[in-house]
């Protein structure tokens, strides 16, 4: 391998309360393929975003071209030649692919005018895009691309920027088997023109084949740096886990009981090719693992009647149910913790009472008029038991911290009598404390004859909480684990692809 | 009960009326307050309806087109004596009714955006009126009584018009239903956070129709008061800029355009506001053509005080808090100590 | 959507190309208003009229959209591509619409009705002299206000040409007497405005003697306020124009008489006049290019017959 022109020598980044990285090095050698593993909250991201220039490193020292920083600024960074392709793409779909290329950087005619040179932006966009091999002209929409298209435009804006290292955050996570492999062929393009990558995924196999050198953190520091045949998604799994996982599980009180919610040949608009067969049952709490994008969300949606199913059917207590919308779901004893708290869980602006009765503002008003010292009471008793830190139930629920939100977003449906509890996410922002009541909160109503479903990324949650898990893998359940059967490597394998 | 801004906008309707009363003490006449109380009556019903629509995040652009069809509609129906006006009245809150459900339909199941929806309603209404009379005025023929219905609508019962007790009637009910009742609970939920709403298992497309329902159904009501009032109805002019009024009187009167804000005595106060310029501009004699700036300039001087005194109120509040916390530690290090 | 346009297109192209079709058929002459209002339904019926006499002419009534100049204009540029051979406008507003009226006039023969365009290069103005009809108005309060008195006025749009006329010829005729014009409230033809003007008026001027209306739908209102009020009778009221609310208060007598324009034969005349000119009989257009039909005073002594001869009209 050639000299490296980028070194970042023991990196450290400390937040309020958390090492989110503790002395990590990696060195870039011109045309070179990194593959960069590791769970969620590993520190991929915090680093990644320190190479960009956005986050300033609490320690080390960073090298580009024998020059040596503390920290890079944006503008550095850019210079240095290093280049982002997200994965939420930042392009603007109403222009065309070579104006989305240059964006901010056109070429200008005439003069004070400050027009856009219309030819010359083509004409420069064109080469990019041949180097890439990309089966689309500069002067396409970007509306009327796929995804992995879109990719392209997106590469090929870091080449317009002389890129000499191109970091791609999972970017296979949306694309198909075969836009996948044109993917890899481009970053292999980019090898032989001298480019580097840094190439970030949860497909151990993809990075299995593209990778010359795989860095895997864990728990901010640097684990393992795999280089030729010890890169194998085995060894990876291995190196990514390997921490010892709390205890935080509290057996159920009894064993579970017959199925509350049964899914047959659920066909949702997500995949609709896959088809999905899963039942919760009552007592239990079913763990639904799977990577981001896997089509774990739109199953709770499915189930909870947000989105139209396009195939099978719903039981619930063994009857067929119709859930076509979260009313129904409500009235069947479906509900749902959401994953984004502030934009589908509550109404920020609404005090702490209003939001704790809104699901059931009937049983707290007569003849259509709301009763306020019934309102008041349900709220209060809500308050009492969920243990809702507030001054008073009329303060804003937005004034509360992430914990206290997520307990009235709770007490929103307990007070109904809950069959089926879906959470999804249910601690991500939550503090550690906090964290710990929604669990033991969670085993009560299990323990109550409910049957719950949570969709987790946070393996130690999945694994410390539930009962028995489900992986899905791109729109299917790819296996189930039983409680004995539960480790990291079990649940990643599944999550990946590879069927036990 | 009564909240800040309410009572910050009822200070400045005293204020303006009390300079006004000083120039000319007959603004305090009888027969000046009970006719500026008319116009109240009038213009607030239809106020009091735009808000329900802002609340829910919307707006309501074809009020003055609906008064205007309505309004001609209704006089035809009943100066030719086609229908008793009984049923004259119940036809056209049902054609409002009616009106209110297609926007409410358009906007909540097909997804098309209120501003549209409601602009091209503008457009079609005030064309259809003109078609409807041929371009010609709608009208009563001279000596033409409905004595029941003139006395209904533009009656006075010691001195207090008609207009403005069937105001406070359907402003009471109006404010019991917003404020008091599951259905308003629900209105201020869609138009704060029409997402949570829905996953509150809310029927958000429902209440947003009837949020239209009600507005158009009210607006309806209000067109048969104003058609009595001015008991003739040109259709190319009749009503023009009268949502621009009501979209005032609600903004005024602490509603937000982003929805889920607002009280009904807001509202009420901002349409009092509003009536009392009207009513100052010819009193005072100032030149009729600046009607519309003094009553822009009134709104814009209103909505800036508010938006500084709500500012001042946050930045003190944060003072307090802060000078709080630092009690709070000083207090600690002298515990230490 | 394509597919949509194009079909759009069609029925719109097909459409111009029948009426452009049926235009060439015979020479067509344009009657072009200010906007909607009653008062152009007896222009109307005297285009009507003159369509019977003269049949080898299409005749065509135009109201523009909205009583704006730019609306109006677009529909006379419409006109004249569409191939009409005259055009007689009552502009919405004549000053400072110079240029596009002499635009129109350098395309097709040009004549002017209710308000004139004394700058432009159209062949003649054919209607009442609101200066004149305003001094009957003043006449009016004259012989109903012998001791003299305050007058208020009422008026759509005061800056507007035919308001100012109408406002001058009556201060010119009452300037001297006792009477007085104290003020003109504007109501920008809102008439929920032009109730409420007059409400304020009486409210703030407890001992006014006289209220002119100058537009057809002000003293209407006014008959209304002074009659919920009680003053009907104890406030004179001079009026314009024929709107059926006034003719009955004439009738009655407590409108002490109204001024009244003759748009019918504006219609008429104006029609025959352009066709005359068209066949080439340039002495139809008189030196000063001004015909003007005089308007005339109605009181109680001749409010029926005049009644009865609109009827005629409109029914007619």
């Amino acid at each position: 391998m050639a000299v490296p022109f980028l070194t970042m020598t023991g990196i450290s980044k400390q937040y309020p309360g958390v090492r989110a990285l503790d002395g990590v090095s990696l060195a870039v050698a011109p045309g070179e393929v990194i593959g960069l593993v590791g769970e969620n909250g590993a520190g991929k991201s915090t680093l990644m975003k320190i190479l960009g220039g956005v986050v300033e490193p609490s320690g080390g020292a960073i090298d580009i071209d024998g020059e040596r920083a503390d920290r890079l600024s944006v503008n550095r960074s850019m210079r240095a030649g290093i280049a982002f392709v997200h994965q939420e793409l930042n392009l603007f779909d109403n222009l065309s692919v070579a104006a989305n290329i240059f964006i901010g950087r056109e070429p200008l005619r005439g003069g004070p005018l400050r027009l856009i040179d219309q030819a010359a932006l083509n004409r420069q966009a064109a080469p990019l895009l041949k180097q890439l091999g990309a089966d689309f002209g500069p002067e396409a929409s970007v509306a009327s691309l796929s995804l992995a298209q879109m990719q392209l435009v997106e590469i090929a804006k870091a080449l317009s920027l002389q890129a000499r290292l191109v970091i791609m955050d999972e970017p296979t996570s949306s694309l198909t088997a075969s836009e996948t492999e044109r993917l890899l062929s481009v970053v292999r393009r980019l090898k032989a023109d001298g480019v580097s990558t840094i190439f970030i995924s949860h497909r151990l196999a993809e990075v299995e084949h593209i990778a010359d050198r795989v860095v895997v953190l864990r728990d901010g520091r640097t684990v393992a740096e795999l280089e030729g045949a010890a890169i194998t998604p085995a060894t990876m799994i291995r190196h990514m886990i390997g921490r010892e996982l709390k205890t935080l599980y509290r057996p159920p009180a009894a064993p579970p009981g017959e199925p509350i919610v049964e899914l047959r040949d659920v066909r949702t608009s997500h995949r609709p090719e896959q088809t999905i067969t899963l039942s919760i049952r009552r007592g239990e709490i079913l763990g639904l693992a799977g990577l981001v994008g896997s089509g774990r969300t739109e199953l709770a949606r499915a189930v909870f009647g947000l989105d139209a199913l396009v195939g099978g059917e719903i039981r619930i207590g063994g009857v067929p149910a119709a859930l076509a919308s979260p009313r129904q779901a409500i009235d069947s004893g479906v509900y749902l913790v959401p994953e984004d708290r502030k934009r589908s869980g509550l109404i920020l602006d609404f005090p702490v009472r209003d939001n704790v009765t809104l699901a059931n503002l009937a049983a707290c008003a007569r003849l259509g008029m709301i009763d306020a010292a019934a309102e008041e009471a349900a709220a209060t008793d809500q308050r009492g038991k969920l243990d809702i830190r507030c001054a008073s139930t009329a303060v804003k629920a937005g004034s509360l911290s992430g914990g206290n939100q997520q307990k009235v977003v709770l007490a929103k449906w307990l007070s109904m009598a809950p069959r089926v509890l879906i959470f999804d996410e249910p601690t991500r922002g939550i503090d550690v404390g906090a964290k710990g009541e929604i669990y033991r909160l969670m085993r009560d109503l299990s323990d109550n004859g409910a049957g719950i479903l949570m969709i987790s990324s946070d393996m130690e949650e999945v694994i410390g909480v539930s009962d028995r898990v489900a992986v899905m893998h791109e729109g299917r359940i790819s296996g189930f684990l039983e409680r004995s059967q539960l480790s990291e490597q079990n649940i990643l394998s599944l999550a990946v692809g590879r069927t036990n | 009960m009564i909240n800040r801004k309410d009572l910050w906008l009822l200070v400045l309707i005293l204020v303006v009326g009390a300079v006004v009363a000083i120039i000319n003490p007959r603004f305090l006449s009888p027969i000046n307050l009970s006719n500026t109380a008319n116009l109240i009556g009038l213009f607030g019903i239809f106020a009091v309806a735009q808000a329900f629509v802002i609340i829910s995040g919307g707006i309501e652009l074809s009020v003055g087109s609906i008064i205007a069809l309505l309004g001609v509609i209704f006089i035809d129906l009943i100066a030719n004596g086609t229908v008793n006006s009984g049923v004259g009245i119940v036809i056209v809150v049902l054609i409002g009714c009616l009106i209110g459900f297609v926007h409410g339909f358009l906007i909540a199941k097909v997804g098309l955006q209120p501003f549209v929806v409601t602009l091209c309603g503008l457009l079609i209404y005030r064309g259809v009126a003109r078609y409807y009379t041929d371009e010609a005025t709608a009208g009563f023929p001279f000596g033409a009584s409905f004595p029941t219905l003139e006395w209904l609508t533009a009656g006075r019962f010691y001195g207090v018009p008609h207009s403005l007790i069937a105001f406070a009637i359907i402003t009471i009910v109006m404010a019991v239903v917003l404020h008091r009742s599951v259905f308003g609970r629900y209105l201020y939920a869609v138009g704060k956070n029409e997402e949570a709403a829905r996953y509150s298992g809310i029927h958000t497309s429902r209440i947003i129709i009837a949020a239209y329902v009600i507005c158009c159904g009210l607006t309806a009501v209000a067109a048969i008061f104003i058609a009595m009032y001015t008991r003739s109805i040109s259709p190319a002019s009749h009503g023009n800029f009268y949502e621009l009024y009501a979209i005032a009187a609600a903004v005024l009167g602490g509603c937000s355009l982003r929805g889920g804000e607002g009280s009904i005595l807001g509202v009420v106060l901002g349409t009092v506001l509003l009536q009392v310029l009207q009513n100052l501009v010819n009193l005072l004699g100032i030149p009729s053509s600046l009607n519309f700036a003094v009553m822009g300039s009134v709104i814009l001087i209103g909505v800036l005080a508010d938006q500084e005194f709500s500012r001042r109120r946050i930045a003190g509040a944060t003072r307090r808090a802060s000078r709080g916390a630092e009690a709070a530690v000083q207090a600690a290090g002298a515990n230490r100590g | 959507m394509k597919l949509r346009i194009a079909t759009l297109a069609l029925l719109v192209g097909t459409a111009l190309a029948v009426s452009g079709a049926a235009a060439q058929d015979k020479k067509a002459l344009a009657f072009v208003v200010n906007g909607a209002s009653d008062f152009w339904k007896l222009a109307e019926a005297g285009v009507k009229k003159a369509q019977e006499e003269l049949p080898n002419y299409d005749l065509q009534f135009k109201y523009p959209e909205q009583a704006a100049a730019a609306v109006q204009q677009r529909l006379m540029d419409d006109l004249v591509a569409a191939g009409v051979s005259a055009i007689m406008v009552s502009a919405v507003d004549p000053k400072s619409s110079t240029d596009a009226l002499n635009k129109v006039g350098a395309q097709v023969p040009l004549f002017t009705t209710d308000s004139d365009a004394p700058d432009t290069n159209r062949i003649a103005y054919i209607g009442s002299s609101n200066t004149d009809a305003g001094k009957q108005a003043g006449e009016i309060a004259l012989k109903a206000l012998p001791d003299g008195g305050k007058c208020i006025g009422f008026v759509g749009l005061p800056g507007a040409d035919n308001a100012r006329e109408r406002i001058e010829g009556m201060k010119s005729v009452i300037a001297g007497s006792k009477v007085e014009l104290i003020d003109v409230r504007g109501d920008d033809i809102d008439q929920t405005r032009a109730k409420r003007n007059v409400e304020d008026a009486l409210a703030a001027n407890p001992d006014i003697n006289c209220m002119v209306g100058f537009y057809s739908y002000n003293p209407p209102r006014i008959y209304e306020v002074l009659k919920e009020s009680g003053k009907l009778g104890q406030v004179i009221i001079v009026a314009f124009d024929e709107d059926p609310i006034t003719l009955g208060g004439v009738r009655e007598g407590t409108i002490a008489g109204t001024v009244v324009q003759d748009p019918y034969e504006w219609g008429l005349q104006g029609m025959k006049l352009m066709a005359k000119y068209l066949e080439g009989d340039k002495s139809v257009v008189p030196e000063n290019k001004l015909i003007i039909v005089p308007t005339k005073m109605i009181d109680k002594s001749n409010v029926d017959t005049f009644e009865a001869e609109l009827k005629a009209r409109i029914g007619g």
